[in-house]
């Protein structure tokens, strides 16, 4: 199993996560637009925090889906 | 004053000149108030939602940054929820740069180390003072005491054990005198 130990976020400095960020956010979404947790992304508490704000407010604008392959 | 940011979502069907124009009528609500200003504009242009928002499946994104007194945040906001031509709307305090937290870092590790320091000697200290002569002799006594406990204990067991020795013997004997006292009576 592939194991990641230094957190994507504390790797570039990123200071806050942008909920702007469409690509990056739908990359640490299952397949069905769930949030994955910190043990299958390595994200620090941290960032995983700032991510959920993130992933919830980019949900709102639309820029990743609520529920993926649902409704199709 | 503060930073805010803001996404509007406009209907894909409005024309850049109408997009402009409620631009001008929102963001006229803020600088209505005396100190606002209005940092940037960014029009992302037409975009795909990922689901569809009242039927529309296309957007027409624009993100603009503003400072601001909190105060003209709820007219704001009522203004763009009565626009039916507005899809969505995002106002949150803005996340650029952010020259606060780097100072809060800063000061946050110079008190840090200081304090580690100070405690770090204050322990040396105790260590160093308590075990030579304090922590030994009452570890000595304590062994002590436990022994004499540990004594103590033991001969109570004993006496126990002597005790019960005594009682069945006591019953034995008792047990035995009836049994002749009956055989008595039985020969009468």
């Amino acid at each position: 199993m592939a194991f990641r130990k230094v957190c994507k976020f504390c790797e570039r400095n990123v200071e806050r996560i942008d909920y702007k960020d469409a690509d990056t956010l739908g990359r640490l979404i299952t397949d069905r637009g769930k949030i994955l947790p910190r043990r299958a992304t390595g994200t620090c508490a941290r960032h995983q925090r700032q991510l959920g704000t993130a992933i919830k407010r980019a949900r709102y604008l639309a820029f990743i889906p609520y529920i993926q392959g649902y409704h199709s | 004053m503060r930073d805010y940011e803001v996404v509007y979502i406009f209907k894909s069907s409005l024309t850049t000149e109408e997009i402009e124009g409620r631009l001008e009528g929102y963001h006229g609500r803020i600088l209505a108030l005396a100190g606002s200003e209005i940092t940037a504009v960014e029009h992302w242009g037409k975009r795909q939602l990922a689901f569809p928002i009242d039927r529309n499946d296309n957007g027409y994104y624009v993100v603009t940054q503003f400072t601001a007194s909190p105060a003209v945040l709820p007219d704001f906001e009522r203004m763009l929820k009565l626009d039916d031509d507005l899809l969505r709307h995002l106002v949150v305090l803005s996340e650029g740069e952010l020259p606060v937290p780097v100072q809060y870092e800063r000061g946050d590790e110079d008190r840090g180390g200081r304090g580690r320091r100070d405690d770090d000697e204050v322990r040396k200290k105790a260590a160093d003072k308590v075990p030579e002569d304090g922590d030994a002799a009452e570890e000595e006594t304590e062994t002590a005491e436990d022994d004499a406990e540990a004594a103590e204990e033991a001969a109570d067991a004993a006496e126990d054990d002597a005790d019960a020795v005594e009682d069945d013997v006591e019953d034995d004997s008792d047990d035995a005198g009836d049994d002749d006292d009956a055989d008595a009576t039985r020969r009468d």
